[in-house]
């Protein structure tokens, strides 16, 4: 099976030769055979690179212990669901994976179109070919997955040998949500392929109007979607499994994941503009772009041991070929850009600051500025180093400081913009939408101040969220009450008859409801309790409210682990409360222990309890307890953002406003060749 | 509980309720003052770039702080213990490991530039969104309303245009 998945996968590499190179002929000469071949090539890359991920998974499955890569990430005791994971705990199954979820899009892609846009299609199908040739050159020959196990001899020459068994998975990776984290993540990275090679489609055959906006809108809100699920799935195993209290770090890796998303958030807000002004083209078809060079830059800085990481997973010195490709990129990019940059004219004039077209341009400025000052933290070790002789360090300090108010700015905009008129909105408007939502917002700061919340920071955010709110809420409202006094529906019903209208409003509504959520989470960081103690058996430990007793200590022998326990009564006001199991795990097939947190998770706090290792010398078990408020408001609000964006990918269920014909004299003249005048706008939405 | 024992607890809680409430706390929160300076002094181990109290190096005996980590919070430890202020610490840290176990920039020197960096790209950013928007602002509309229109006949594809461009603007 090991041979059939190469071929496979040499066999894709060819027909991803050919889908370019016959592509880039069938676009110079309109042949349609030629076009058809080259998107039937496209397919088959796609079909060939599936036959090739699948045998790896059969390999693991079967337990073929002379293929390296299985060798070195499964052993025959690992569980079949953590198998299917060890498919990208390395380097080489990883970049296989990753070139399997591009196949997923790409032949998504073709198949859907494969009718329909025949001037741009070919240009797509050349640039997603060239991306998929990429990847399938580093795991053809620089990190083949296939490679079979080999010894060498006294001659020099290589054996190829067979082991018994493999060296196991690494022990932080064998938790289920590393089965589903890297896939979402993967599948962020790879979906914004597809708006890049629509942008750039449309660039290089200078496509007319907004159709490729219309085109990728769907297209990049799954990748966005992916991307945000990746990122808080990895941020709950991070918080679950490290044992350090928290969720996010500022790890390089963390960071890598997190710049595309931040232009994928302003692009989908930025495209709004193009779409209902013909204005931004230019700023679209860049950031699109960017998005795309920052996920193959992530993965530059993950692997190429540019930057330190705990995220050593997958490390080598592969760093070198995708710096290659994103200087092709960024190269074919600006070519294309200076030859086609008049065709990305703005259509229309800014008519007032106070507009919805001036908060999605303050909404990009701090996304950006929020990726740039990301991202620079993130290389400034690296700089620092190659200019002044010494490696300054930039840790989660930093990025806290930089980007805290950079997130209250945006949390600001999130409740103003919806809330603004394209074009104008009057002062009266202004007092109308906003006067509730900041008189809550004000009186919510208060009450907090009033309560003793004296951290300046979680004040802030805290009334920032009730704004926020506040605007959605109104939002709702206003448009269910109309729906209402129509139908004489249910407030729920009109709710979500109103959402079902206009889902991408209402889903934008959502999603928005969502990131006030995840900032109440992060907001209650400021109030986080730790103590980490020695404790003998039957002696407790307190924090906060909670008195924890550790009962006794018992071990578990599982398949592929055994498991050191600690069995922790909890009690709360002298009462017993529940039982908790914090966990060490020692892995024999790689001789790696892990620990397994034990979490009791409420709306107002998480009890974090971690057994932190046993002290040699007296014997005592360390007990390292947090508290840490309104961590579970991060995870829901993940929940609402996707339900938000799903709300949204739904196609409208009726149309939002009807136009009557207008009566016209018969013997008018017809203005046939007339452009139409500019609509008359009411002030705020429908 | 014995006579000398009750005297012992009375002496020691009234030794607390005479302490100043700033001490009193110094107490309570030993752990978590640790922990707030360890978060300020980088793990030295050089396998990763996280802080001491927040180190959560793979791959070690646990998840959590590796062993060098576990040795800079005891080493903090102790310089509390000495009475020393957060600041007094944090500089003995440095005195001990140099600039490097800062795990911040430091903000003077060739540091100071990480931390001007934002600051620049917010309000470059700034200066170039609000030249963008004087030049859309004077920038002329590219169709005017064609004054004198009643009376005239305007053809359907024209009438579609203007409504699916009605829509398009009041749609959201």
């Amino acid at each position: 099976m090991d041979v059939f998945g190469s071929f496979a996968l040499i066999l894709a590499f060819v027909c991803a030769v050919y889908a370019f190179a016959g592509g880039i002929a069938a676009i110079l000469t309109r042949h349609p055979l030629l076009i058809k071949s080259a998107r039937q090539a496209g397919i088959a890359v796609c079909a060939l690179i599936f036959t090739s991920t699948l045998s790896l998974v059969y390999l693991f499955f079967t337990d073929n212990y002379s293929v390296a890569y299985v060798v070195s990430h499964s052993n025959r005791d690992l569980s079949t669901f953590f198998k299917i994971a060890a498919l990208w705990s390395g380097q080489e199954g990883s970049l296989l994976f990753w070139s399997f979820l591009l196949a997923i899009y790409v032949i998504s892609v073709l198949l859907t179109y494969r009718n329909k846009n025949g001037e741009l299609m070919p240009y797509v199908g050349v640039i997603l070919a060239g991306v998929q040739l990429f990847f399938l050159t580093i795991s053809n020959f620089v990190a083949s997955p296939f490679k079979a196990l080999g010894v060498a001899n006294a001659s020099g020459a290589f054996d190829l040998v067979s082991r018994a068994d493999g060296n196991g998975l690494n022990p932080v990776l064998q938790y289920p949500e590393m089965v589903i984290h890297p896939p979402n993540l993967y599948s962020g990275y790879t979906g914004f392929t597809i708006p890049f090679a629509f942008a750039l489609a449309a660039l290089l055959a200078r496509y007319p109007g907004e159709k490729w906006i219309h085109l990728t809108r769907k297209w990049t809100m799954i990748a966005w979607c992916f991307q945000t699920m990746g990122i808080l799935l990895g941020a709950h195993w991070a918080y679950a499994v490290l044992g350090w209290g928290g969720y996010w770090g500022w790890d390089p890796v963390e960071n890598a994941s997190l710049l595309p998303w931040l232009t994928g958030t302003a692009f989908l807000h930025s495209v709004m503009m193009q779409e209902k002004r013909g204005m931004m083209k230019v700023w679209n078809v860049w950031l699109v772009f960017i998005t795309f060079m920052l996920c193959i830059l992530g993965t530059l800085l993950t692997r190429s041991g540019l930057v330190s990481s705990v995220h050593a997973f997958a490390q080598s010195s592969i760093g070198g070929w995708f710096v290659g490709f994103l200087c092709i990129v960024m190269g074919v990019c600006l070519v294309a850009y200076f030859k086609n940059r008049d065709y990305l004219k703005s259509e229309n004039q800014l008519d007032s600051i106070v507009s919805r077209e001036s908060s999605f341009l303050f909404n990009n400025l701090v996304l950006l500025v929020a990726c740039v000052a990301v991202l620079s933290g993130t290389l400034f070790p690296v700089f620092s180093e190659y200019l002044s002789g010494s490696r300054i360090s930039v840790g989660a300090p930093f990025f806290n400081k930089v980007n805290i108010p950079l997130g209250f700015l945006l949390l600001f905009l999130t409740g103003v913009g919806p809330l603004l008129a394209w074009r104008k909105t009057s002062t009266e408007s202004m007092k109308r939408n906003f006067q509730i939502p900041v008189a809550a917002g004000a009186v919510g700061a208060a009450v907090l101040a009033i309560a003793g919340v004296r951290e300046m920071y979680s004040l802030i955010c805290f009334s920032l969220c009730i704004f926020v709110t506040g605007t959605i809420v109104q939002e709702f409202y206003r448009g269910a009450r109309v729906v209402r006094i129509r139908s004489g529906a249910s407030w729920l019903a009109s709710g979500v008859d109103l959402t079902l209208r206009n889902t991408r409003r209402y889903g934008g509504y959502i999603v928005h409801l969502g990131m006030v959520m995840i900032f109440m989470g992060l907001a209650g960081q400021a109030f986080n309790k730790e103590v980490e103690k020695e404790v003998p058996i039957g002696s407790t430990v307190h924090i906060g409210q909670y008195e924890l007793l550790l009962q006794s200590m018992d071990q578990k022998q599982e398949k592929n682990y055994v498991a050191e326990r600690m069995i922790v009564e909890v009690m709360k006001d002298q009462k017993p409360v529940m039982m908790l199991y914090p966990e060490r795990r020692n892995f024999p097939a790689n001789q790696e222990s892990g620990t397994m947190v034990a979490i009791h998770s409420t709306l107002k706090e998480d009890l974090y309890v971690v057994y932190a290792g046993m002290n040699p010398q007296n014997n005592l078990p360390t007990l390292h307890v947090f508290i840490n408020p309104l961590v579970k408001w991060v995870w829901w609000g993940g929940m609402v953002v996707v339900m938000g964006t799903i709300v949204a990918l739904v196609p409208n269920r009726a149309a939002v406003m009807v136009l009557a014909r207008a009566e016209v004299p018969s013997g008018a003249p017809e203005l046939s060749g007339m452009q139409p005048a500019p609509a008359a706008l009411r002030e705020g939405h429908d | 509980m014995k006579i000398k024992t009750r005297i012992a607890a009375g002496i020691l809680l009234a030794f607390m309720a005479l302490m100043p409430p700033g001490a009193r706390r110094l107490l309570a929160d030993q752990t978590d003052r640790t922990h707030q300076i360890g978060a300020k002094v980088k793990c030295m181990c050089n396998g990763c770039d996280q802080s001491a109290a927040k180190c959560y190096h793979t791959g070690g005996a646990y998840s959590g702080p590796c062993e060098t980590a576990k040795t800079i919070l005891k080493e903090i430890d102790a310089h509390i213990a000495t009475g020393k202020t957060d600041e007094q610490v944090l500089q003995a840290m440095i005195q001990e490991y140099g600039p490097p176990a800062y795990v911040e920039p430091p903000k003077s020197g060739f540091g100071l530039v990480a931390w001007v960096m934002p600051i620049v790209y917010l309000f470059g950013g700034l200066a170039l969104v609000m030249v963008i928007i004087t030049r859309w602002r004077k920038r002329p509309a590219v169709v005017a309303a064609a004054p004198g229109l009643s009376g005239v006949r305007v053809s359907p594809e024209l009438l579609a245009r203007a409504r699916e461009q009605a829509q398009r603007e009041t749609e959201e």
